[in-house]
């Protein structure tokens, strides 16, 4: 199942989890996780560079609405992976290449289901994609 | 002498007209319009025919108008202002009129985005009031902008419409009195169903005296079906259709039949309205049912137009192409039986259209489009409906921002002129030292020039700790880590300085004291970094600001921090107390001053760098030990007891796990003792019920209290009379809640000490400030009296599990144990001015940095 | 301010299909307040059209770069540096930038990044409202300060026109019409007769229907200034 060169790209509050790569055993891609203070932080270009940098999806994770310690960064990041979708759908893309997550802080569970979840819908596309060709 | 039209002498002779209308075609053939004609002829006065009605292209109004004329039926030609300017409005005006047409409507026209054209650009030049006017003009004999005419004038009876149902109601008679003021001559109205509302506009018409200067028609549109009249009342703006007339056409067998009797009820009843001067039909489609009407009603037959000529011919046999010189004139024409050609005309043509442009009553096709239109809008509707209410429970449901406080923090801007001078002056040559410093120590050996001045001071104190994690390579070590904290004391002065210049007003207040140990004689400066900087510079406030009336840097704060005492006996220490904005000396005083506590673990810690772990690896494996070290050695004056063992996500040590290290540390050591749950609410009321049994009557700080466990844990606290630890999720309101909630326990609020949730230098330091800043300031100058608690801020655990803090030396990132020394210390002496009474750190010398500064600090 | 909206993406990239190297320009004016040209719409922009040129196999080396304004020759200085070195420039800027890169540097191809769209108000994040046309010829003081020329769709100025219901405007049914709350606002100041008056047919001269549109200050031009304008 492993892929080569199949990376996904993990932009994340740094206080939704502790999770390290290791954690990730059952995902068989490359994950790059990218810490930032608050997803609030995570700008589109950050997104979009993801992606130019190789990854096939870009998983934006925040504080569950309500919970963010800066009052309402994670919904900002909601906000922000709109915009970033517009643009992809622009260009062609599969917009939910770009999507946002809602992870219980430090529930380290629920936050690997969600990357596994998104990497089976990538793998989706990515397969669709091979199809086609 | 003009000639005047057919229905200006009618209606000037007093008699009650009929006109109807006639929708031209979307295509070229004359045959519709003159085929439409017949079915009117001889029931009507004259017929409108409308200027590309609903903004939809059609035959021009003033071809078909002429089309009309040769049916032998009398024009009113309509006129919007949606597709021509002022030029192009009077070369047709002077053309219609050139043609023999003399009745003109003048609208403003649909919008183009009702239309099939909706990308057209609206014109609309003038608006249908100042058309009438021009109009009027042209009659008088001079162009719109004053030119005169030369030669022939045009001629028109000049109409206008009106809605009597739109909106404001009671603008409308005025704006109809603003269109006979302009020249209108005669009013169509917009379909009436309301009579009892049309009765009202009529009543104000004629209170407003129009009644005498323009006759009116009202309009009259038979529903051909119960959807239609539904549509009307649904979707058209400015149309009102009563329930009653719908429940008529439900309960109707024979919707026609029901239809064309309402048209004609409806004209009995406008018939008696005084200034009703005739009716103006508009059926849809169905131009078959105004002779019906007209003869229901007991209008028909109608007076017949006496010498109505156009001015050159199309031919009279429907049959026949035009083919004729234009100059023949051509008689009357034949007056055919009607019904027969109806017959015809119905099977045959599918867009048999009329109506009023500037009304809305469309073709099937047009109900249809607009009907989907309307539900379009309607969606948007419901969604800026959805978007309102989410709006709304954004706005009421969650918390609110703590504006007042954000008020206080304006108040006071007097000081700021003063300090900008200074500060803009001084920026650069600070910010020039600070990089020279960082570099110096790590890649040159420049050093021995700044050695010797920063020796005598701080050699003594900081040698012994240092030197380990110097490398040998360097031989006259000892001297250097000094120097690069001292000198680094510097930044860490200027640093805050600077920020909050930059970005808040508030702050300005602190700077004063600091920046002066600079600035005076800014040669010195250099020495001043060397030396430490905070020394024997000072200046009195008083003395720098003598020329400056007082009032204008210094506002008292109206509110005090409460005072919490930590321990028992002797070496009990007090904090908060403070009566100002932390080291604003000149307006109040810090009785406590901002204290500290070293923090130890109840287990031997993993994750702590070198640069730290050295300090205690020692004693790492029993925390009794480890706490009288820090108070023997390093002169502790509280200690805080992290028992991060116990937290079910690491460890899960049990209860008895705490309360036996608690017990071993209360016996080790006689300074206040604070113990710091694992963090997890529910695991923290087990461990700290036990612990408290230890160290209540030690008078030691438990906690932290969140709101999840408050009840259970503020319980505890009050039966061991402790205080405690609220901590809240960074937040001013959040903060505030959970002192009302321990206050409303019983917990008196002496008792608490709020931790906001702290971030580490490069993790959201600033923000914390932000919001400790505000908190305090709400406490000292807005009364808010539930926040007026002093500030316990966990400082060590942030900075030390930072990556930065972390990092070995290296070229890039320089030494790490200055790093993070500088690290932590920055933190606390940032959040310290923030409001910190009680900073809980864990290298000691950070502590010491904090506390040189603040003694500096102190000094006012 | 002047709002404007970033042109989609497919768009630029059709201009600068060509070009291995150009730089985005934005503008810290009115189009990095309406958060359509400022610096973070830079980074997007820039990062967008690397990515899409990325993806299809033909990278390109976009430089960033944003100036304070972009409609003073002064604040385009600095172009200067650029030139040789980018094949294109893609400003952010309103039209207005654009021209003006346009006229005082002909050699360098400069391509519009955003749609300039009108004047307008940020009523609230995320959302700008148009409340002035630039007709040049200012009627709001007959009008209790709200303007008809930009705000009813038939720039309508004897009063509110049939399609007037329930305070909204029939071609915007999510936009008030105006006239109606000219109409209720001078009627609470007791100023109805205002509108009474027939309003003559207005002079577009000013709007701009008498071409370019120029405004000179004698009191403050040197040497004569810069005229006959570009």
């Amino acid at each position: 199942m492993e892929e080569k060169g199949f990376k996904l790209s993990i932009l994340c509050c740094n206080y939704t989890n502790l999770s390290e790569r290791e954690d990730f055993f059952e995902v068989p891609v490359s994950l790059e996780i990218k810490r930032y203070p608050c997803s609030g932080k995570i700008e589109i270009t950050d997104m979009l560079r993801a992606l130019r940098e190789g990854a096939k999806g870009v998983m934006v994770a925040g504080c569950m609405p309500g919970t963010c310690h800066n009052g309402r960064g994670s919904e900002r990041a909601e906000k922000r992976v709109l915009g970033a979708r517009k643009i992809l759908e622009e260009i062609g893309l599969e917009p939910e290449r770009i999507s946002m997550f809602f992870v219980n802080r430090l529930d380290g569970e629920d936050f690997i289901n969600k990357v596994k979840a998104f990497y089976r819908e990538i793998l989706n596309f990515e397969l669709k994609g091979r199809e086609r060709k | 002498m003009e000639i005047k039209s057919h229905l200006e002498e009618l209606l000037s002779s007093g008699k009650f007209v009929v006109t109807a209308e006639i929708g031209p075609p979307r295509n070229a053939d004359p045959e519709v319009i003159k085929k439409k004609a017949k079915i009117l002829k001889g029931y009507v006065d004259a017929v409108n025919i409308t200027d590309c009605q609903t903004a939809v292209v059609r035959v021009s109004s003033m071809a078909s108008a002429v089309l009309v004329m040769s049916e032998g039926l009398e024009p009113v030609m309509q006129m919007t202002c949606r597709d021509r300017n002022r030029i192009g409005i009077q070369a047709d005006l002077l053309g219609a009129s050139a043609l023999g047409i003399k009745n003109l409507l003048c609208l403003t026209g649909d919008h183009p985005k009702f239309g099939n054209h909706p990308q057209a650009k609206p014109v609309f030049d003038l608006d249908s009031i100042q058309l009438i006017k021009l109009v009027r003009g042209l009659k008088e004999g001079r162009f719109e902008n004053g030119e005169e005419i030369k030669g022939r004038r045009p001629y028109f009876f000049i109409g206008a419409a009106e809605n009597p149902f739109a909106e404001p109601f009671d603008f409308r008679p005025l704006r109809l009195a603003k269109k006979v003021k302009a020249g209108a001559r005669f009013i169509q109205t917009q379909i009436i169903y309301n009579v009892e509302k049309f009765r009202k506009f009529m009543e104000r018409c004629r209170e407003l005296g129009l009644l005498d200067k323009v006759y009116i028609l009202a309009g009259i549109t038979p529903p051909k079906s119960l959807g239609m009249a539904k549509y009307m009342k649904y979707n058209v703006p400015g149309l009102e259709v009563p329930d009653e007339i719908i429940k008529r056409l439900e309960d109707a067998k024979d919707k026609k039949e029901e239809g064309i009797q309402i048209a004609v009820d409806i004209i009995q009843q406008v018939k008696e309205i005084p200034g009703v001067c005739g009716v103006h039909i508009m059926a849809i489609e169905w131009e078959e049912a105004v002779p019906e009407i007209v003869k229901r009603a007991g209008l028909y037959p109608r007076e017949e137009a006496p010498s109505f000529m156009p001015p050159f011919v199309v031919e009279k046999v429907v049959e026949k192409v035009v083919e004729k010189p234009v100059e023949v004139i051509v008689e009357k024409i034949i007056e055919k039986p009607v019904e027969v050609i109806v017959e015809k005309v119905i099977e045959k043509e599918v867009p048999l259209e009329g109506e009023m442009a500037e009304e809305k009553i469309f073709t099937l096709i047009e109900i249809l489009s607009d009907l989907k239109a309307s539900l379009k809008s309607l969606k948007a509707g419901m969604e800026s409906l959805e978007e309102g209410i989410a709006r709304l429970e954004e706005e009421f449901l969650k918390k609110k921002e703590a504006r007042p406080i954000r008020k206080e923090v304006i108040k006071r801007p007097e000081e700021r002129p003063v300090e900008r001078e200074t500060f803009i002056e001084e920026k650069p040559k600070i910010e020039e030292k600070v990089e020279e410093v960082v570099v110096k120590p790590e890649a040159k050996e420049v050093k021995p020039e700044v050695k010797p001045e920063v020796k005598p001071e701080i050699k003594p104190e900081v040698k012994p700790e240092v030197k380990p994690e110097v490398k040998k390579e360097e031989a006259p070590e000892e001297i250097k880590p000094r120097e690069e904290e001292k000198i680094e004391v510097k930044p860490v002065i200027e640093k805050p300085e600077a920020k909050e210049i930059v970005e808040e007003k508030t702050k300005v207040e602190v700077k004063p004291e600091v920046k002066l140990e600079t600035k005076p004689e800014p040669e010195v400066k250099v020495e001043a970094i060397k030396i430490g900087g905070l020394k024997g510079i000072y200046r009195p406030l008083s003395e720098r600001a003598k020329n400056l009336p007082q009032d204008l840097y210094m506002e008292k704060a109206t509110g005090e921090i409460k005072e919490v005492v930590i321990g028992k006996g002797d070496r009990a220490i007090k904090v908060g107390g403070v009566s100002t904005l932390n080291f604003h000396f000149f307006e109040g005083e810090m009785k406590n001053g901002v204290k500290f506590a070293f923090e130890i673990l109840d287990i031997k810690p993993e994750d702590w760098p070198e640069s730290l772990s050295k300090y205690y690896r020692d004693v790492f494996h029993d925390p009794a030990l480890w706490a009288k070290k820090c108070v023997e050695e390093y002169g502790a004056e509280a200690i805080c007891l992290y028992l991060v063992g116990t937290d079910p996500n690491f460890l899960n040590l049990p209860p008895q796990h705490a309360k036996k290290v608690a017990e071993a540390v209360v016996k080790a050591v006689d300074v206040p003792i604070i113990v710091w749950g694992s963090g997890n609410a529910e695991k923290d009321v087990e461990v700290l019920r036990e612990v408290a049994d230890i160290v209540g009557e030690r008078g030691a700080v438990i906690g932290p209290i969140v709101e999840a466990n408050h009840r259970t844990l503020a319980a505890v606290a009050m039966g061991y009379n402790t205080p405690v630890i609220a901590s809240s999720p960074i937040d001013v309101n959040l903060a505030k809640q959970l002192n009302i909630l321990l206050e409303n326990m019983g917990l008196p609020l002496d008792k608490i000490l709020m931790d906001p949730s702290i971030g580490a230098l490069g993790y959201g330091l600033e923000y914390t400030y932000s919001v400790m800043e505000r908190i305090r300031l709400a406490a000292l100058f807005a009364q808010d009296t539930k926040l007026q608690v002093p500030f316990i801020c966990s400082i060590g655990r942030e900075v030390w599990k930072t990556k930065e803090a972390g990092l070995p030396t290296d070229e890039l990132m320089g030494k790490a144990e200055s790093r993070g020394i500088l690290m932590e210390a920055l933190t606390g002496v940032t959040l310290a001015l923030a409001g910190g009474d009680l900073l809980i750190m864990r290298h000691p010398k950070s502590i010491e940095l904090c506390k040189e500064l603040f003694r500096g600090l102190s000094m006012s | 301010m002047i709002i404007a909206e970033r042109r989609p993406i497919p768009e630029i990239l059709r201009n600068i299909e060509n070009y291995q190297k150009i730089l985005v320009l934005g503008c810290r004016g009115c189009v990095a307040i309406c958060s359509a040209g400022g610096d973070r719409e830079v980074s997007i922009v820039a990062e967008a059209i690397r990515l899409a040129r990325t993806l299809q196999g033909k990278p390109i080396e976009v430089l960033e770069d944003t100036f304070i304004r972009q409609c003073d020759p002064e604040y385009l200085e600095p172009l200067k540096d650029y030139q040789g070195k980018v094949e294109a420039v893609v400003s952010l800027a309103c039209g207005v930038g654009v021209n003006l890169i346009a006229d005082l540097y002909p050699e360098i191809r400069v391509y519009p990044g955003v749609d300039t769209s009108f004047y307008g108000a940020n009523l609230s994040l995320g959302e700008w409202v148009e409340k002035c046309r630039g007709c040049g010829d200012c009627i709001i003081d007959r009008t209790a300060g709200l303007c008809p020329i930009a705000r009813c769709a038939k720039n309508l100025l004897n009063g509110p026109c049939g399609g007037s219901q329930g305070g909204r405007c029939e071609v915007r049914k999510d936009m008030p019409c105006i006239w109606h709350e000219i109409v209720e606002r001078l009627k609470a100041r007791g100023e109805l007769e205002k509108l009474l008056e027939i309003w003559e047919p207005k002079d577009w001269r000013p709007a701009g229907g008498d071409g370019l549109r120029v405004r000179v200050r004698e009191d403050l031009r040197l040497n004569g200034g810069k005229k006959p304008w570009r």
